[in-house]
């Protein structure tokens, strides 16, 4: 209704041109240069090279495969934990242990999986040792697999948690009182009132496991994934832009059509207005079934961890078991490690700060300005949410490998900010669009102008948001390898693909210990901004 | 003196209003009073300044505002929700317009503002911590404190129950005549109107259905739509208080 003004109009323009060049520009390059043959002639023929070869269609099968079961598997577990927690009258505190204990995997890279994986079921690994024989061949589809469940299970069990909270438990008591038996009243009180989040859950983990480089560069074996695919076209001994843009294309894909399904499942999800607390019906059989199914899931999931963290602290795993810091020390003294760990925090920080700025500034011009064409950063939020971080990661080297932006560290933070932008953006959109729409023509007759508005009243009522944003990119950007795997160089090398350097090397200690550091600086940047909302929540009451 | 000359708005081919002609005199109370979606609220947000005339124009002291913005007006307005500010206390959300200008009023007046309003034992309190009654008073002294030419309120009443409601309509009554601020409140309460104000502007669907003094609308009723509207509902409340206490108190 009111008029949009200069300083929303100039925010909007530096919005618009940073997503035209970093996210539009990129991927239309990225298209057309798949139908650029490498003798500069155009048309099909980069795609029946593709199709035309055999290990390629069998990698995208393989992928197909691999993620096809673990969004089976990650999708049950997830729902019996999120179930434990939201409608068992299981031990409380064991409902806080497996919140917060299911989102550890979420703190570390997922190319670390892959080597404690193998620390773990390997020929010397940890549960190998205990059962005393090989549990299972690691390399290949097992490993992938147990990898892509750790990995994909925290996101899994927050969307299906959530929509756990908006069932009704009363209809729970309405189906016993009508007589429905056991099962029937299951199926039609939490099942099917879940089934959207069930689906979201499923083709999100598939989209996750479909994409993501970090497990099968380091357990995949000879098992050949679109990823490593991906990687060896681009990165391998003779580099192939063209059938790396193919195989982007074709990885773009599935993740198109997983995000049509994501909002078409969307539809399923119930949403109540109102409902109250209501008890749960007390029984034995369903607290202990699924407080121990919750128990040895997180166990499961923390002993292919537990390794990371005894590695380095022996002396040569699993050989001499007797404590030492050399591992600890030698590290910290080597220039090269100290100065990946600092690069991947100089990435963080900047992704973070940067990212957070503009996020909040997208979200702001959408949710509480009447500029025209605030649309625009929907769209870019959806595209954003749909490309992977490879194929963004690739279209940038296609787009910037002859420009001063190769080799930066700004390109991997604009990457990160582009590659990880929606889940923020909505985080934002959300909170901003709940606060009192008065606010602005309120400070306006107060005598503000908008910028002070936004600054007096909008961000210090949003401030927790804007500590949840800023700790969602920290964490992202310190752990991915996706985004950044084909734009690091070896002045800006992060630790994610530092550690995908030494597994050549075998320096195993190495990766242990730069992924505990990661571990651990995450868990700090969370603690952080975990006591900052505590404070401003107070502080507002 | 507030004029608005020939006002009409339209939103998507929609008329909203249509040809709003009235003078306000100074110091008086004036309700904007009709149905829901009757254009009430777009009335006083084209007199704020928020909403933009197709048509038409807004005089104030001879003044043509029609194209000066919402902020060079000198009006101010209390919402129907207070917009008061969570992060602040009712004190700082007060002084809230000072930082911006600070000579618009001295300590000594927001002390007597504060103290008219009886809001002395609140001022450290969180907006959260207020009731209903003490917001309303909060923002109305918030919107005090900046010395507009123009109250506006917005449905004043409509969050408040029972008591509270006819001790702010007192409330508004004396900050009119204390300050000789000219008031205008939009209202869907014919009760409210009536008994609140100097003067009713009935509107309904757009068009003004009849301006006056309560005694002119409750004993002249230009047409149906007031007698139905606007009398009907007075005649059966009057009738509800009249089987409950008996005729005696008629």
């Amino acid at each position: 209704m009111r008029n949009a003004k200069p300083e929303m109009r100039a925010i909007f323009i530096i919005i618009l041109l940073l997503f035209f060049t970093f996210l539009i520009a990129p991927l239309l390059v990225l298209f057309f240069r798949s139908f650029v043959s490498d003798d500069g002639g155009a048309g099909f023929s980069n795609y029946m090279e593709a199709l035309s070869n055999n290990t390629l269609i069998s990698a995208i099968g393989n992928s197909i495969k691999v993620s096809g079961a673990t969004a089976i598997i990650t999708t049950t577990l997830a729902f019996a934990l999120a179930y434990a927690v939201n409608f068992t009258r299981i031990y409380q505190p064991l409902k806080s242990v497996v919140k917060v204990g299911i989102l550890i995997p979420m703190l570390i890279p997922t190319i670390t999986y892959g080597f404690a994986i193998m620390y773990t079921f390997g020929n010397q690994g940890l549960l190998t040792k205990l059962f005393g024989r090989n549990l299972f061949e690691i390399y290949g589809f097992n490993g992938l697999l147990i990898g892509y469940v750790i990995y994909t299970l925290p996101a899994a069990f927050l969307l299906i948690h959530n929509s756990f909270k908006y069932i009704d438990k009363k209809f729970i008591i309405v189906s016993k009182l009508m007589g429905d038996r056991t099962l029937r009243s299951f199926l039609n009180t939490v099942v099917r009132p879940l089934s959207g989040a069930l689906g979201g859950a499923f083709v999100l983990s598939f989209i996750l496991s479909f994409t993501d480089f970090g497990i099968p560069a380091s357990v995949g074996g000879t098992y050949d994934v679109v990823a490593t695919q991906l990687y060896q076209a681009m990165l391998g001994s003779i580099p192939d832009f063209s059938q790396g843009a193919v195989i982007a294309v074709l990885m773009l894909f599935p993740a198109v059509a997983g995000v049509i399904l994501l909002n078409y499942l969307e539809k399923f999800n119930f949403h109540y207005d109102k409902f109250s607390e209501t008890e749960l019906t007390p029984s034995k059989f369903r607290d202990s079934f699924f407080g121990a199914a919750s128990v040895i899931v997180l166990l499961a999931m923390l002993s292919v961890f537990a390794v990371m963290f005894i590695t380095p602290f022996v002396t040569a795993f699993p050989y001499d078991l007797s404590f030492t810091w050399q591992h600890i020390t030698s590290i910290f003294q080597s220039n090269d490690l100290v100065s990946v760990y600092r690069n991947s925090l100089i990435v963080a920080v900047l992704t973070a700060v940067l990212g957070t700025i503009i996020t909040y500034g997208s979200a702001l011009l959408n949710a509480r300005t009447p500029i025209k064409g605030k649309q625009t950063v929907d769209i870019f939020s959806m595209i954003t949410n749909t490309v992977p971080g490879m194929v963004l990661g690739l279209s940038y080297l296609l787009l910037f490998n002859n420009s001063s932006l190769k080799g930066t560290f700004i390109i991997i933070v604009l990457c990160n900010i582009m590659h990880y932008f929606t889940t923020p953006y909505l985080m934002a959109k959300n909170a901003l669009t709940k606060m009192n729409p008065g606010w602005e023509t309120s400070g306006e007759l107060l005598g503000d102008n908008w910028i002070k508005t936004v600054y007096r009243v909008i961000l210090p009522n949003s401030i927790s948001t804007v500590l949840e944003m800023f700790s969602y990119y920290f964490i992202n950007a310190m752990v991915t390898i996706s985004g950044v795997i084909f734009l690091v160089s070896a002045q800006t090398t992060v630790v994610a693909s530092k550690i995908n350097e030494l597994q050549h090397f075998a320096k195993f200690n190495e990766i242990f210990v730069l992924s505990v550091l990661i571990f651990l600086t995450n868990l700090l940047v969370r603690a952080v901004c975990d006591a900052l909302q505590k404070r401003t929540a107070i502080y507002k009451k | 003196m507030l004029e608005l000359q020939n006002i009409s708005k339209q939103f998507d081919q929609k008329v909203v209003l249509e040809n709003i002609d009235l003078k306000i005199n100074s110091g008086e109370i004036v309700s904007l009073l009709g149905p829901s979606g009757s254009g009430k609220t777009t009335l006083l947000n084209i007199i704020l300044g928020l909403t933009r005339i197709d048509q038409g124009k807004v005089i104030f002291n001879d003044e043509d505002l029609s194209h000066v913005d919402m902020k060079n007006r000198g009006f101010n307005i209390v919402f129907q929700d207070y917009a008061l500010f969570p992060h602040l206390n009712a004190y700082e959300n007060i002084v809230y317009g000072l930082r911006n200008k600070k000579d618009t009023a001295s300590v000594e007046e927001v002390r007597e503002y504060i103290e008219f309003l009886e809001l002395k034992p609140h001022l450290k309190k969180r907006i959260g911590e207020l009731s209903g009654g003490q917001k309303q008073r909060v923002a109305l002294a918030r919107t005090l404190v900046t010395k507009p030419k123009l109250l506006l309120l917005d449905e004043p009443l409509s969050a408040l129950d029972g008591v509270i409601k006819e001790s702010i309509k007192e409330r508004i009554k004396s900050i009119a005549k204390e300050f000789g601020l000219t008031t205008i409140i939009v209202t869907h309460d014919p009760e409210e109107a009536l008994t609140l104000s100097d003067k009713i502007l009935i509107i309904n669907q757009g068009n003004i259905s009849q301006f006056g003094t309560p005694f002119e609308i409750i004993n002249q009723p230009k047409n149906n739509f007031v007698k139905e509207f606007i009398l009907r509902q007075l005649q059966i409340k009057r009738q509800n208080i009249y089987n409950l206490f008996g005729e005696k108190y008629a």
